[in-house]
């Protein structure tokens, strides 16, 4: 089976990373193995010398035999199980850290997953692929339990062990070429459940919209269509699965029956004792266990190697825009003759210390002036600089600090209102927090900064959010800020309030407002009017109001 | 803690509801238990088999009896083969049905659920439910028939062992007080443990929600490092808390090690007495000795599965706790045809959301059918509130609400909703076609009444210009709209389902003013001719209602037409000139 490069990378770092307890598990499984063979020996040895010989001395013998063996083999597995859980458990929590960050980091990354499907590769994806590990140390000891067992049989008759040197990499190698089969419909599997969990996050962060307008009853039909289809998958991965699993058991038992009946004749002819003869059989129908552990690997090979696949395709998708490498300066925000969707050749500066106001006849003018200063749109014509530099070529992480732009839909994160409003590590004292909360006229929560939040502000109003998101934006204090319709979902006069603050706490700074509340462009040291996507007017907000095209959009 | 608020089925409950789901497939479960007995049977007769071998052996046997009993081997490797298969999938099918059915009922119940609890709740946990626990126990179901496998080839062997020398067989059941002892002691701890586990994984999973949900944020202000440390601390928790099951687990496994070692001494020590005493044949002691070892496999993989089962049972009782809440009311009668006028009318609604204050205090106010009424104040006020009550999103925890006569209370969820629809604050834009997210509203909805409810909401023209139309796939990832595109999606919903009674919970918030003046348009034409409350920040909305009622405090305060409300100067006519300023 063909693998992507970016997978075949991401399973090799995998096992570089967790080398030392891949190794230590395979060694502690190989032991376990080894002891595992060595139980038909012990039997067969118990009922040569002491049942068969009626010895006490030999019986007593064998019961510390079994005793010591078993010591070790439980130890083995239990050693070798810890630290595969150790090394599952840490990569799969590596591998999430790493999809998070890839999604987080810069400018985020072009992927067409769901946010539902983004966390189930978060989750169970990592976690599948993390499995990998222990199908490497399984594959080890299962193979160390092969050649144990082998090496007993060549010692107690030649051509029974070389027979088995030849069958069993036959045997496994037929299961192996199944595995294709297997893997087809195990990754249709996960791909439909995924689906299905996508759907179901989906309807759930619509809940309040959905129970608004009364669509639960279809919503719950619509989870049902996606839950069938993935049943109807995962019933596929099961059928496929159970004729592997039949023709893995029918091989086992073929080798069981040709050995025995071998060795029996062997015994009959009296080459072999009746304890050689009972060591093999017993030997033949432990083989079965590491026989069918490897074809079990083949089986969860299959939807590892899938989940990995998924894996690295969010880790190795492209980013949405490369970060550049110059110095952020400070220094004015120029738009020069842009062109763009929504935008016509706009020229726009905002210099150090300015409070700029930018009012747009249209919507789609609002959004692209948004997401060129946000660097998420790459002008057409024309270019968006920071103190003359594009904003493409500056660090983005150094552009981060010279440059917020409050997205309007808000996002808290946290558990409490003082953690919410952090964004960086620095220190920053109470007063602070303070300051930015009046001015962001937060004052009915009562400047706790303790208050706890549930679920990322789920308990807090429209309102409240939204002037959390303006008292985070102040207290971040970039040089420049940028706010788009920040005062949408409060009252009238709480809008004076934040527009005062505004006003109060940017000093010094440059702020630009896309907005068309007129409490907020009248606190502007200017206001530049934008009409047929290029700057029609530009003043004070009281002046423009003579236009009779800005006074309609302004004015409510 | 989040998580604590929405019910965990107890052991019992769990498994008598998982019970129920299973007995829904008679067939499919008889077929199982029987394929899988058939299955062991076939396969416990390879170790007896093998005995007789050595029997043969023994006694110096002929070539053409050995061949009998190879051939007898043969036969039974290969039924257990075909059989074994078989039973693997009829158990599995069996176990993902009964799961299919259980995701389907706690979404369903999810979606149904009391909103204050919902509320209280967030999203995040419920959400950790249908995916992580779904998906832990969907594919323990694949275990399933493993693990069932095994009972039944323990089941077996142990009926195998009545056919040996039953002396032996007696020596073998000292295993069990062994058993019984350490899983007396393992379980209870066990059972606390795995719940803490989950518990870490729904956190995890609030985490990573929140922070995909959020990734425009963190992009915003190159936090990354931050938010990539709150994930790796709830990641980081839910490993911990899996090593901590891990661990309580090997010690449970040592001691079934051990109970194995004893079970093999036991019946080794019961042959060699026996056979000393001339009381059994080595053969025998062979058989049993082989069959003992034999019960190693499947007892092994009860043990290897313990961990996932036992895990997979955690995340089934959290699964059962949502499918055991109340059960939602069934449905009402079919649509009607014309729309009845409709009042609305609130007497001394109080309400407190769980252990929450008061957030309303006696509200009363009536609403005469086809009149508007606009609810302003402060955020904070309890506008959302009164307006989820009067929709019946939630019932209030005291006072009644009337519809067109009759109580919220008596209304069957599907009558209410087409008595009133509600616009909520948060905007969703469900992932699929545009037609499909319309269609949620009214699934048998015709093209034309599709673009008959955007036009209302005076989306015709955006639509139209979109590359596939009705057919544009939108939502997380795909197509994206704007916050005023989302929001006259969803007064085109309201628009299809056509209600007489229309609530908007600040309509035009998110779309910024710039939008706001073309969603006034769209829901003014959606509101034309019905019973309207609007809760509104933008005054000019609110003007245009037939009355207006101020909250403060979870009081109204003011109310009267917006006229006599600027003339009498209280506080509306102070909101206004602050909105006129």
């Amino acid at each position: 089976m063909a693998e992507a490069e970016p997978t075949r990378r991401l399973i090799g770092e995998m096992f570089r990373r967790q080398r030392r307890g891949v190794a230590l598990t395979a060694g502690f499984w190989s032991l376990h193995q080894v002891c595992e063979a060595l139980v038909p020996v012990a039997i067969g040895l118990v009922i040569d010398q002491a049942v068969g010989t009626g010895s006490t001395w030999a019986m007593v013998w064998s019961v510390l035999g079994v005793f010591a063996l078993f010591t070790a083999l439980t130890m083995g597995w239990r050693t070798g199980l810890w630290f595969l859980s150790k090394a599952e458990l840490e990569e799969a929590h590596l591998l999430r850290l790493q999809v998070v960050r890839r999604v987080v980091t810069g400018r985020g990354i072009s992927t067409d997953r769901q946010t539902g499907e983004l966390l189930s590769i978060a989750t169970s994806d990592t976690q599948n692929a993390a499995e990998l590990l222990e199908i490497g140390s399984r594959v080890v000891s299962a193979s160390l339990g092969l050649v144990v067992s082998t090496v007993v049989l060549l010692r107690i008759d030649r051509s029974l062990g070389i027979g088995l040197v030849v069958g069993i990499p036959i045997l496994v190698l037929a299961l192996n070429a199944l595995g294709p089969v297997v893997e087809r419909h195990t990754s249709a599997q996960q791909e439909s459940l995924g689906q299905a969990a996508g759907t179901a996050s989906d309807l759930l962060t619509g809940l309040r919209p959905l129970r608004g307008f009364g669509g639960v009853d279809e919503a719950a039909r619509r989870y049902r269509t996606a839950s069938r289809t993935s049943l109807r998958a995962n019933v596929g991965a099961i059928k496929a699965g159970s004729a592997f699993v039949s023709v893995s058991t029918f091989t086992t038992g073929l080798l069981i029956a040709v050995v025995s009946a071998l060795s029996g004749w062997f015994a009959l002819r009296g080459r072999i004792t009746i304890g050689e003869l009972i060591t093999i059989v017993g030997l033949a129908a432990f083989l079965t266990d590491p026989v069918l552990n490897l074809a079990h690997c083949v089986f969860q090979l299959a939807t590892s190697r899938a989940s990995a696949a998924r894996v690295a395709e969010v880790l190795a998708a492209p980013e949405r825009a490369a970060s550049g490498d110059a110095q952020a300066q400070a220094g004015a925000v120029v738009l020069d003759q842009v062109h763009t969707p929504g935008l016509d050749g706009l020229t726009l500066t905002v210099e150090p210390g300015e409070l700029v106001g930018v009012v747009t006849t249209e919507i789609a003018a609002a959004d692209a002036v948004t997401d060129l200063l946000a660097g998420a749109r790459v002008p057409e014509q024309g270019t968006v600089t920071l103190a003359g530099t594009p904003l493409a070529e500056i660090d983005i992480a150094d552009l981060r600090r010279a440059m917020l732009v409050e997205p309007h839909a808000v996002d808290l994160f946290g558990e409490t209102l003082r953690e919410a409003l952090r964004t960086d590590d620095g220190q920053v004292d109470d007063a602070a927090m303070t300051g930015a909360m009046t001015a962001a006229a937060m004052t009915d929560l009562g400047q706790e900064l303790d208050h706890a939040l549930l679920d990322h502000g789920a308990n807090l109003s429209g309102g409240q959010r939204q002037r959390v998101a303006v008292a985070r934006a102040l207290l971040a204090d970039r040089p420049v800020t940028v706010f788009r319709d920040p005062t949408t979902a409060v009252d009238a006069v709480t809008e004076h309030a934040i527009a005062d603050g505004l006003r109060r706490q940017r000093v010094g700074r440059s702020t630009v407002l896309v907005t068309t509340s007129a409490p907020l462009l009248d606190r502007c040291d200017r206001v530049v009017f934008v009409d047929g996507g290029r700057v029609a007017a530009t003043g004070g907000h009281r002046t423009l109001l003579d236009l009779p095209a800005y006074a309609d959009v302004v004015l409510r | 803690m989040t998580a604590a608020i929405l019910p965990v089925a107890t052991g019992r409950a769990t498994a008598a509801a998982f019970w129920r789901k299973l007995r829904r497939y008679p067939l499919l479960g008889l077929a199982s238990v029987l394929v899988s007995a058939a299955a062991s049977g076939s396969a416990v007769m390879v170790p007896i088999l093998l005995g007789r071998l050595v029997d043969l052996v023994a006694d110096r046997g002929s070539t053409g009896d050995l061949l009998g009993i190879a051939a007898w081997t043969l036969a039974a490797g290969l039924s257990a083969a075909v059989l074994t298969g078989t039973a693997r999938w009829l158990v599995a099918e069996w176990g993902v049905r009964a799961c299919a059915d259980l995701r389907e009922e706690v979404l369903d119940h999810a979606l149904r659920m009391d909103a204050a609890r919902l509320e209280a709740a967030g999203s995040g946990d419920v959400a950790s439910r249908v995916t992580d626990d779904v998906e832990q126990v969907t594919d323990a179901t694949q275990l399933a028939a493993d693990v069932f496998g095994a009972m039944v080839t323990v089941a077996i062997t142990f009926a195998g062992f009545a056919t040996l020398d039953w002396r032996i067989a007696l020596a073998f059941l000292v295993v069990f007080p062994v058993y019984a002892v350490s899983l007396r002691r393992f379980l209870p701890q066990a059972e606390a443990r795995y719940a803490a586990e989950r518990r870490a994984v729904a956190v995890r999973t609030q985490s990573l929600l929140s922070t995909f949900h959020g990734a425009r944020t963190v992009h915003a202000y190159g936090m990354e490092d931050r938010q990539g440390a709150r994930v790796e601390q709830a990641s980081r928790g839910a490993v911990v808390a899996r090593l901590k099951a891990v661990r309580g687990f090997l010690w449970f496994a040592n001691v079934m090690n051990y109970a194995e070692a004893i079970g093999l001494t036991a019946v080794l020590l019961a042959g060699f007495l026996l056979v000393r005493a001339d009381a059994s044949t080595v053969g025998e002691v062979t058989a049993a000795a082989l069959l003992f070892h034999r019960l190693f496999g499947p007892l092994g993989m009860l043990l290897v599965t313990f961990n996932d089962v036992q895990s997979a049972g955690a995340a089934l009782a959290r699964l059962v706790g949502v499918a055991d809440l109340e059960p939602p009311a069934r449905r009402g009668g079919d649509r009607p045809t014309t729309r009845p006028a409709t009042s609305v009318v609130a007497t001394a609604v109080r309400h407190h959301y769980l252990d929450g204050p008061t957030v309303l205090h006696d509200v009363s106010v009536e609403i005469p059918a086809g009149q508007s009424l606009a609810v302003v104040g402060e955020s904070g006020a309890g506008k959302t509130t009164l307006a989820a009550i009067l929709g019946g999103v939630f019932p209030a925890t005291g006072g009644e609400v009337l519809l067109g006569g009759r109580s919220v209370k008596d209304l069957a969820p599907d009558e209410l909703r087409r008595v009133v629809g509600v616009v909520t604050q948060e905007v969703h834009v469900f992932a699929g076609t545009l037609a499909d997210d319309l269609r949620l509203a009214v699934p048998d909805a015709t093209d034309q009444d599709l673009h008959a409810a955007l036009k209302l909401a005076g989306a015709d023209e955006w639509v139209a210009a979109l590359p596939d139309g009705l057919a544009t796939r939108v939502g997380d990832g795909e197509h994206p709209l704007t916050a005023s595109q989302a929001q006259q999606l969803a007064l085109a919903r309201i628009a299809l389902v056509d209600p007489p009674v229309v609530i908007l919970d600040e309509a035009s918030a998110e779309a910024g003013s710039a939008g706001a003046r073309q969603l006034d348009q769209a829901s003014a034409a959606l509101l034309a001719d019905r019973t309207a409350i609007v809760v509104a920040h933008r005054l000019t909305q609110a003007q245009t209602c037939d009355r207006i009622a101020v909250m403060a405090h979870g009081r109204i305060v003011e109310l009267g037409t917006p006229a006599d409300l600027i003339a009498a100067g209280g506080a509306y006519a102070t909101l206004w000139a602050a909105w006129s300023r």
